[in-house]
């Protein structure tokens, strides 16, 4: 089937019931996760999806519907559902839908040989992945799944303005989850890393990360309450600097929900932060040639060396301000309408180890785990989190910690941000190198 | 449109699926038909109509599980995925397929609203909260609904049909003055109908709650820092229950070995004063279901009873691996994933303390009026839970706001702690995530002291706590 097809017979079928203007995005797909136990497959789970989201406008007004059925019949009754919705919502002058561009890039995205490996073979990465755990310390004794997962999938895009696109790409994954056992006392790990390409799983480095992870932290007890240096391992990293994102969005700066309203070319952050969303990212896994409403992707500086540089747009948050977009309207899937988000978004790295880093640390905590992280809240960007990971003591990790909390605001976080480690590391569309911030409250007993 | 389907059909499909053996299979066929309309701006911004068909098959074979499905529903897509099962779950035993036997009970018939008073609720919740105070500067309003037509038939001879809906409606208020952000959020989740959920919880009602958290946190000091005793209120919800010890009791994690609570049945793992049970038959509650996801007939179970661990929650999966039955507890987010052990409606039994005076028994330490989300770590029992709206208790009486924080503990100690039990029962509802899929869930509790509990402020020094 050709997606291309289906999108085009939408937008026509648009058109015909009464639309102003029609955009259709339809995705087809299969996907396998293989989870591995003690050296038993316990799941084998195939896929084969498709979906189709259409946004018609009429009067200003914008209406969406989702379906899962590609046949004529199905199509026509995905428009007519997105025609009728459009009538309840508020009219907005700035409701637009993007106009076609020649600067679509052709970025590599998919893996052939994903789909030319046998399952077997796959099968054999998550049972090598859990070896390698199991053979680094004889104290890994569970292994709650060790995972396999690819997804190969089309995406098409068109519009009635003129846009139509389509690109093929490929994401595959590994993670592990386990846990290690001395005197009674169970303490947990993971690892976990995707790519757009198989070549980039390393099972025996993701064994051995989370076998060390787990087995670093037995033995672990809570602190007493105080204020020190704290150091952020990527894994934590990631969610802090993850939570700046909504702010960035220039939808959260309009409505008045963003810490970084009104803050254009200030320093909110010191200069060692950097901050950048790149949707051209080679081999990122949001990386495509369009965003969600078929406008090209860009890289954008958010934070340059602490200095608040600009804001992620879509088409309708850019037409309100007289700007152009960033490329940054996101589809999470057909179902739903495109929203102001980022793509591959990420925390530059700086100069130091992460080792140097620590070493710098007369007492301080180091984080390796949080819990709770989705209740941080971005519009206020306060958080407190349960944490664990390491007491810093003279440089060196002293002992292992956990049922304690930290926390603070992440606006007051970027203002005490003092290093930053080379170490950056991708966890799907987000990235960061480890950070310290000099002082934090870390709440024990 | 409704779901195609027949017997033949459906036997077909469980005959594929088991042609090169495996103990047992199922169908899951489902149509799922949603809405969202989301507010913000004082404009309706979307409004979302959608509709999934899928179907998964399903063969266990020993511990494992082969699962496939497709959005292709005719019968050579159902075949094609029952085919590749059955390819992946090859060299299982053979067993005999019983003869589907449906079961004869009258389906439920959904009451659906039309879509102009769906909009009409976001917008009267919209107007209620921005006229609660000038400090609210953004209200956001959402409202979703699912109504979903399930056809579940099982190699035992099990053939369900089903229809379920559910609708979750939010307001999120924003509040500003002088540099300081703070929000406050309210949710009704409900199984009652739209008719129903929203004369027991009128939109207005939410969003003034909603507003005037948001406008009182804005005055509010930081949350204090460190271990003190904590009570927290009925109308907190029981995101603590569902933390500190539901998940702990999923078959799925108990039998991994990745639970404290494992090995524990017949033990006392709590005080005498609690008793836990999980009831998905509670009528109109986020979590209610009258069969769980892969067709067993939802019934109430206790887990713990007067601080005894009683029993665990169970799929098929997992029960048959203990040689039982389930207790209704299977549960997936949609045809696109198989079913594991999940919570419905979880709570703590009531008890017999008047609330007032469990406040004024602790005399001095924090008062937790709302919970927010939480985590649990099941494995070693570390849980936290956020506090959405809390005061200090001074001289056993509840004293001033102050600004959420975290508040972190250990399941198993945490229950072993608690002293006084209330006569109260707040419930709350949430979307639980385990394994990559979102539950819909409710979960409750009466007033109760926790004993002492590190609550993660920023301030330090300024808060009397006296030591128990």
């Amino acid at each position: 089937m050709d997606l291309l097809e289906v999108v085009s017979a939408a937008v026509a079928e648009g058109k015909r019931a009464g639309a102003e203007e029609v955009e259709a995005f339809a995705v087809t797909g299969t996907a396998l996760q293989i989870e591995v136990r003690h050296g038993q497959v316990e799941t084998l789970e195939q896929a084969q999806e498709t979906g189709l989201g259409v946004r018609v406008l009429k009067g200003k007004r914008f209406g969406f519907a989702f379906g899962t059925d590609f046949s004529p019949q199905g199509v026509k009754e995905t428009v007519e559902r997105a025609v009728a919705a459009c009538q309840l919502a508020a009219p907005d002058p700035y409701n637009l839908l993007p106009a076609p561009s020649t600067a679509y890039t052709s970025p590599e995205l998919y893996d052939a040989r994903l789909a030319e490996t046998p399952v077997e073979e796959k099968i054999a990465l998550a049972r090598f992945m859990e070896e390698a755990a199991f053979s680094f310390d004889p104290r890994v004794k569970i292994v709650e799944t060790s995972t396999y997962q690819e997804e190969l999938s089309e995406v098409a895009l068109a519009n009635s303005l003129g846009v139509s696109g389509s690109y093929r790409g490929t994401v595959c994954g590994l993670y592990l989850s386990l846990a290690a056992e001395a005197d009674g006392q169970s303490e947990t790990g993971y690892a976990l890393k995707y790519s757009r390409f198989l070549r980039e799983l390393d099972p025996r480095a993701l064994g051995e990360e989370a076998a060390r992870r787990a087995v670093g932290l037995l033995g672990a007890r809570g602190v007493k309450t105080a204020s020190v240096p704290v150091v952020f391992d990527p894994y934590v990293a990631v969610d802090f600097v993850s939570l700046l994102a909504p702010a960035l969005t220039a939808e959260a700066v309009q409505r008045g929900r963003s810490l970084f309203a009104g803050k254009l070319g200030e320093e909110v952050a010191t200069s060692k932060v950097t901050l950048l969303d790149d949707g051209r990212l080679p081999g990122g896994i949001r990386t495509a040639p369009f965003d969600g409403e078929g406008v090209p992707t860009q890289r954008t500086v958010l934070i340059e060396r602490g200095v608040l540089k600009q804001y992620l747009y879509d088409t309708r948050t850019a037409a309100r301000e007289g700007k152009a977009s960033t490329g940054n309207a996101v589809r999470g899937s057909f179902r739903g309408q495109p929203t102001v988000g980022p793509t591959n978004f990420y925390l530059e790295p700086g100069g130091q180890s992460p080792e140097e880093i620590i070493r710098q640390v007369p007492e301080g905590f180091y984080l390796t785990e949080v819990l709770g992280m989705h209740t941080a809240n971005p519009i206020s960007g306060d958080f407190s989190v349960g944490a664990v990971g390491f007491w810093i003591k003279d440089g060196e990790l002293a002992f292992p910690v956990r049922g304690v909390t930290v926390a603070g605001n992440i606006k007051s976080l970027l203002q005490r941000v003092d290093a930053v480690g080379s170490d950056l590391r991708f966890f799907g569309g987000r990235g960061a190198p480890t950070f310290r911030v000099s002082e934090l409250k870390v709440s024990g007993h | 449109m409704a779901l195609p389907w027949d017997e033949a059909w459906l036997r077909e499909v469980l005959e594929t699926a088991l042609a090169r053996g495996g103990d047992y299979a199922d169908i899951y066929l489902e149509e799922r038909r949603s809405t969202l309309i989301a507010l913000e701006d004082r404009r309706v911004e979307r409004v979302h109509v959608g509709v999934d068909r899928g179907a998964g098959v399903r063969v266990l074979k020993g511990d494992s599980t082969v699962y496939a499905y497709t959005n292709d529903l005719s019968r050579d897509g159902l075949l094609r995925i029952a085919e590749q099962v059955s390819r992946a779950a090859a060299q299982g035993r053979e067993i005999g397929l019983s003869q589907l036997k449906k079961l004869d009970e009258e389906i439920p018939s959904l009451e659906d609203a039309p879509l102009e008073e769906k909009v009409k609720v976001v917008q009267k919740a919209d107007e209620a909260a921005r006229e609660v105070s000038p400090l609210i500067r953004q209200v956001m309003v959402s409202y979703g609904d699912v109504a979903q037509d399930l056809i579940i038939a099982t190699s035992e001879g099990e053939l369900v049909e089903e229809k379920r809906s559910r609708l979750r409606f939010t307001v999120n208020a924003v509040a500003a003055e002088g540099g300081v952000i703070q929000t406050g959020f309210e949710a009704l989740g409900s199984t009652a109908g739209f008719s129903a959920a929203f004369k027991e919880s009128p939109p207005e009602e939410l969003a003034r709650v909603a507003a005037r958290r948001a406008a009182a946190l804005v005055k509010a000091p930081p949350a204090p820092a460190g271990k003190m005793p904590v009570v927290l209120a009925g109308e907190a919800g029981g995101t603590m229950v569902h933390e500190a010890c539901g998940h702990g009791l999923e078959a799925d994690l108990v039998q991994k070995g990745l639970s404290v609570y494992k090995g524990k049945l017949g033990e006392q793992v709590a005080a005498e004063e609690i008793t836990v049970i999980d009831d998905a038959t509670l009528p109109g509650k986020y979590g209610s279901y009258r069969y769980d996801d892969e067709g067993v007939r939802a019934r109430p179970v206790v887990l713990i009873e007067k601080g005894v661990l009683k029993e665990y929650l169970y799929d098929r999966r997992t029960a048959v691996k203990e040689g039982r039955n389930s207790n209704g507890h299977g549960r997936r987010e949609s045809y696109q994933h198989k079913p594991i052990p999940r919570m419905a409606n979880t709570y703590i039994a009531p008890g017999e303390w008047d609330p007032e005076d469990i406040i004024r028994e602790v005399k001095e330490g924090f008062l937790v009026k709302k919970m927010g989300g939480g985590q649990v770590n099941t494995t070693n029992g570390d849980f936290v839970f956020e506090v959405a709206e809390g005061y200090l208790i001074q001289d056993g009486d509840v004293g001033p706001l102050v600004r959420g924080a975290t508040i972190t503990g250990n399941g198993p100690e945490v229950l072993r702690q608690v002293t006084m039990v209330g006569r109260d029962l707040g419930f709350t509802v949430g979307t639980c995530g385990k394994d990559g899929q979102g539950v819909p869930v409710s979960d409750a509790q009466p007033t109760i002291a926790v004993g002492e509990l590190i609550v993660g402020g920023t301030r330090v020094g300024n808060v009397r706590i006296r030591r128990l």
